[in-house]
Formats: structure tokens, C-alpha cells, sequence
């Protein structure tokens, strides 16, 4: 058999063309027409890259399969390749990385549009995000995921440093000082998984594991499977990490939290999957898996309900919702990965609704305390339902997209015997509705006091509207038809649970 | 009774740096010896990485002609190890000039390297 490896053309180009583009802004440094024209121009053509292209494998490396029979005998048939270095664009990466270049395209346009100078290393630090986020989702080595989680760990760093501020610079410290543990951490899971089943390629060795018996091998698997669970703790800001990316969410830019809060959710899918296929079959690791989700949820979600600033209380959101992600992951059913995924996808759309309504709350000069503000209703009122309806959807109210993934999570757990998970989640559902609205009654609609009256009406800038409408009619779409995105993501839950050599 | 090799030697080694570099970076409440602190348990990281691939009397792995194939995967070292040190190396510098260059802002702001001084009134 004469089989070719024949490489996908649209997986250089989602890596490449960020980098291009971050090269290119970084140069053009403060040229504000040139920078927006080109990252807008880069932006629209990943969003296109991704909705075309077609599915299949981009490869860097790989041995040939090498047969025994008193000598060895090299077989270039590409069916005996163990295949190492390797990237993958499947349905699920053609979903999640299609939502995240929409996301980048409005973010740059947005961000271009609002910043005043010199702000072209900051458009790279954006385009460079999106390249680790976008690397993390297709990579199918652990070599790569390696180096995409300590470039995304740095980029996070960056960006929330170039957002500027003594906080944001503290944060950055913080998480940069964090991300040092957790990149060691990751490289030492690599070499034990290395070590063990002799592959880098991440489902060359999920299989090792499945088909040999490493029985003996369990006190290093354990300790493998504890290194890459620190990395995903790390990377998703699941707890106790959780207040230093909740300080990381609240320090950036609200737009750069649309695009952090995208790689984290990203990172959490990616890893998940890779600990589940991986380690799910070991006593114990699910439920350690689901021990921290719950954690996540519970402390995110009680964190936001105190919180008296409307950017705290949605970085502990954001936290708390990835929790719900990582829920669906660590069941490990196939409904149960279905609504992690969806939730995933769903959860990226709703919050950048409410940070780019927060955003819009800043640009107004208005305060985000609860404290000191008010009547922002009367002045803004195309805000005001904005961001009622991003509450809503956030709080898994029908007809929003947050209702269907949060049912099927909520099923997912009835149907393991786990009424106390779906409890959690409900519990999650409304404390988020709760603590939104605390906000939202206290910025918006609680009359505001005589200074910050006034008769004439804020204007939403045109860019930043469009967002704000495509986002909404995302997701009521995806709530009254969740098949639109379930059709992707069922085919790569079916993949994880029913044949786990496929990636 | 575990027998003291020189992997073994190298893997203690390796813990004990790693240990003293994440105690620095925990308990030290200067920015720049955190920083160091850091270099330390990037380096016992790189140490156990390089002591995986150690094989007692192996060769170097590169298979060359008229090398017996049957021997050689017994014999060699482990590349992959010393491999990722390569890239650990590179993202540790990056790492480095990151952390130092948050420092040197954060000591024009506040005049200080105390962490316990810069670090606080998070909830600002």
C-alpha cells in the first residue's frame, strides 16, 4: 500500500499568520490606521481559514513502525508510522477555534478603535494569545502542548502587564511567578509519559496505556497524571489557583479579558480531554477531576456573590463557569463531554457579552463599583439590554445558549447517580443570575445621584454595537437550535469516549 | 534499599533543587531572590530531565552504520529527555526576562522590592 501523508494546508496558516501579524503590528508600533487595517484584514482571514477548512492532519515528525523478525525491517507504510509530533483540525477545533477568531476579529476592531497610542506590541500580545490558544486546541503531542500552555502562560503575563496599572503589573508578577511551578510541573509529566509508553505523540500514548499493562506502573502514572492536572488547574484558573486568574481577568482590559478568558476555556477543553482519554481509566482520577470542578464552581461562584465591583464580580464568574466546563469533562460520559464542550462554546459568548458591556460601562466613564454608581439605565438603555440579556444567558434562563449546555450537564450528572452535581449546577445557574443582577440593579438601574445625571444619552460606538448584536443573536441561534453546534461536538465526544485512538 | 547510582545521585540532586527553588519562591519576601529562587527549580527541572535519559554504559543515540539494531535501543541514552531541556532552557530565559522586567516597573513604582510591600491591597 502506497499511502501518502498528505498535511492539511490551514493548520501552518492558524499558526503562522498570527505570528506574521504580531511581527508585522509590533513594527508598525504606533501607526494606528496601518495596525487596525492589518489586524482586522488577519483577523477576518483566520475567521475564514477556520470556517473553510476542511479537517485533517498537519505532521512535523514521525518514526517509521518498525517490525521484528529476527532483524528489523523499516516500513514506510503509513499505517505503521508512530506518528509523533502532529497536529489536528477536527470539528471539535474547527468549532471552538471559528468562535475564538470571531471573537478576535471584534476584539482588535474594538481595541484599535479605543486605544490611543503606541499600542502595537499590545495588538501582538492579542494575536500571539490567540495563536497559543489555537496551537493548545490542535495539538496532538505533548511536546507542543507543552510549549503552547508556557507561551500562553507568558502571553497572559504580557498582556495583562501591557493593560497597564500597578494592579495589573501585580497580577502579572503573580501569575507569571505561579506559571513557573506549573510549566515545571508539565515538563516533568512529559518525560514520566515519555518514559512509560516511549511516545510524545499524545494518542500513540493514550494507547500504550490502554493496551499494555502498566500495572507496576501505577505510583508514576499517578504522579504523571498529578503534574498535567497541576498545569490544567494552572492554565484554566480552576481552584485554589482561582484567585490569581480571577485578578488576571479583572486587571486586563475588559476586550483582553474576551480573549484570555477564550484561552483559558480552550486550554481546559484541551487538557481535560488529554487527562480523561489518558488517565480516566485510573481509580480515582475522575473523581479527583470532579472534586476540583466542584471546588471550582462553588468558591467562584460564592466569590462573586461578594464581590462589590462589576469587573471582580465577572472575573469570579468567569472562574466559577469554568468549572462547569470541566464538570462536563470529568464525568466522562459521553452527555457529560457533550455539555463540558458545549458549555465551553456557550460560556466564551456570553461572558464576552457582559466584558465588552462592562467595557462599554468604563468607556462611559462610569465606575464599576456597585457602591458609588447608578442610572446608567436612563442614559444607556441599548446597554442596559445588552447586558440583561448577557445575564440571562450567563444564568441558563431559555431561550439563551447557557440554558441547553447547563441542561445537558445537569442530565449528564442525573444520569451517573450524582444528584448533588446537579445540584451544584443549578446552584451555580442562579447565584450567577443572582450576582449579576445585584450589579446590574446597582449600576444601571438604581437612580444615580445628581452628578452623574444628566439628559444628554450615551452612544454605543458602532464596532463595539455590531459585536454586542452578533453576540446575542449567537446566543439565542445556539439556544433555540443547540444542534448548529452539537453536530460538531457530539462527533468529537463520540471520538473520546467510543474510539480513543482517534484524536 | 535503593542503590546510590549515579541517576540516583542526580535525581536527589535534582529534588533538592527543586525543593530550595519553590521554598524561595514561596517564603523569600525579596522580588529578586524569588527570581533566582525561580532560576533554581527551572535548573533541578532541567537536572531530572537530563537524568531520565541516562542509561549506565550507554552510547550516544545515533544509530550508525553497522550498528547492531537488536543492541542499540537497549544501549542508547534516552534523547528525548535531555531534547525537551533544549526548549525548558529557552522558555526559562523567557520566563526570566518576563519576571525581571516586571520587577524592574514594579520597583520604579513602588520604591521597593519587599513582595510583602509591592504585592498588597489587591482589592484596590
Amino acid at each position: 500500500m502506497n499511502e501518502t501523508i498528505t498535511n492539511l494546508w490551514s493548520i501552518p496558516l492558524l499558526i503562522v499568520i498570527p505570528i506574521l501579524t504580531a511581527i508585522v503590528v509590533n513594527l508598525l508600533y504606533n501607526r494606528g490606521r496601518a495596525i487596525r487595517a492589518v489586524s482586522i484584514a488577519s483577523a477576518a482571514v483566520l475567521l475564514v481559514i477556520s470556517l473553510v477548512s476542511p479537517y485533517g492532519f498537519q505532521w512535523f515528525t514521525g518514526q517509521p513502525g518498525v517490525t521484528y523478525d529476527g532483524t528489523y525491517t523499516f516500513n514506510a507504510n503509513v499505517f505503521s508510522w508512530k506518528l509523533s509530533l502532529e497536529y489536528y483540525y477536527g470539528p471539535l477545533q474547527q468549532i471552538m477555534i471559528s468562535v475564538m477568531s470571531f471573537l478576535l476579529l471584534f476584539v482588535v476592531a474594538i481595541s484599535t478603535k479605543s486605544l490611543k497610542k503606541n499600542f502595537g506590541p499590545y495588538i501582538a500580545l492579542m494575536f500571539l494569545t490567540y495563536l497559543s490558544a489555537a496551537a493548545i486546541m490542535m495539538v496532538n503531542d505533548f511536546y507542543h502542548l507543552w510549549i503552547a500552555v508556557e507561551i500562553g502562560s507568558l502571553l497572559v503575563a504580557g498582556l495583562v502587564a501591557a493593560s497597564g496599572g500597578g494592579a495589573a503589573q501585580k497580577a502579572a508578577l503573580k501569575y507569571t511567578f505561579f506559571s513557573a511551578l506549573s510549566g515545571s510541573g508539565l515538563a516533568i509529566a512529559l518525560a514520566l509519559i515519555l518514559g512509560i509508553t516511549g511516545y510524545a505523540n499524545i494518542t500513540d500514548a493514550i494507547n500504550s496505556v490502554r493496551i499494555n499493562d502498566l500495572s507496576g506502573m501505577y505510583n508514576v502514572l499517578y504522579v504523571s497524571f498529578a503534574f498535567l492536572m497541576l498545569s490544567w488547574i494552572y492554565a484554566g484558573g480552576l481552584a485554589p489557583i482561582h484567585p490569581l486568574k480571577s485578578d488576571v481577568y479583572r486587571s486586563a482590559y475588559p476586550h483582553a479579558t474576551v480573549m484570555l478568558q477564550t484561552q483559558s476555556k480552550l486550554t481546559l477543553v484541551a487538557i481535560g480531554l488529554v487527562l480523561l482519554r489518558m488517565f480516566g481509566t485510573l481509580p480515582f482520577a475522575r473523581e479527583a477531576m470532579l472534586s476540583i470542578s466542584i471546588l471550582t464552581m462553588v468558591i467562584g461562584i460564592v466569590m462573586a456573590l461578594i464581590q462589590t465591583d462589576f469587573r471582580w464580580i465577572l472575573a469570579y464568574l468567569i472562574v466559577s463557569h469554568s468549572g462547569l466546563v470541566t464538570v462536563g469533562i470529568s464525568l466522562g460520559t459521553f452527555r457529560g463531554i457533550v455539555g463540558g464542550l458545549f458549555q465551553a462554546v456557550n460560556d466564551v459568548i456570553y461572558m464576552s457579552l457582559l466584558l465588552v458591556c462592562c467595557e462599554m460601562v468604563l468607556y462611559f466613564g462610569r465606575g464599576t463599583s456597585i457602591k458609588f454608581s447608578g442610572g446608567l439605565a436612563k442614559r444607556a438603555p441599548l446597554l442596559t439590554v445588552f447586558v440583561i440579556l448577557g445575564t440571562l444567558a450567563a444564568s441558563g434562563v431559555p431561550p439563551f445558549n447557557g440554558f441547553q449546555s447547563e441542561l445537558i450537564l445537569i442530565q449528564a450528572a442525573l444520569e451517573q447517580g450524582l444528584p448533588e452535581v446537579a445540584a451544584v449546577i443549578l446552584m451555580v445557574s442562579v447565584s450567577t443570575f443572582i450576582a449579576l443582577f445585584r450589579a446590574i440593579y446597582s449600576i444601571f438601574l438604581r437612580p444615580g445621584d445628581e452628578l452623574q445625571q444628566g439628559s444628554e444619552r450615551f452612544k454605543l460606538p458602532g464596532t463595539t454595537l455590531m459585536f454586542l448584536v452578533a453576540l446575542v443573536a449567537i446566543t439565542l441561534v445556539l439556544g433555540i437550535y443547540p444542534q448548529l453546534a452539537l453536530n460538531f461536538l457530539t462527533e468529537s465526544a463520540l471520538k473520546v469516549v467510543f474510539v480513543p485512538w482517534v484524536p | 534499599m535503593i542503590e546510590l547510582t549515579l541517576q540516583t545521585l542526580s535525581f536527589l540532586a535534582a529534588a533538592l533543587l527543586v525543593i530550595i527553588g519553590m521554598a524561595g519562591m514561596l517564603y523569600l519576601d525579596n522580588l529578586i531572590k524569588k527570581l533566582i529562587a525561580f532560576t533554581l527549580l527551572s535548573d533541578g527541572v532541567n537536572l531530572a530531565l537530563v537524568s531520565l535519559g541516562y542509561v549506565q554504559g550507554g552510547i550516544v543515540p545515533i544509530l550508525e552504520p553497522g550498528a547492531s539494531l537488536s543492541d542499540f535501543p537497549n544501549e542508547a541514552a534516552l534523547i528525548f529527555g535531555p531534547g525537551i531541556v533544549l526548549t525548558n532552557i529557552v522558555i526559562g530565559v523567557s520566563t526570566t526576562a518576563i519576571l525581571a522586567a516586571l520587577i524592574v516597573i514594579l520597583y520604579k513604582r513602588y520604591g521597593t522590592l519587599k513582595a510583602s510591600k509591592v504585592l498588597k491591597g489587591e482589592h484596590e
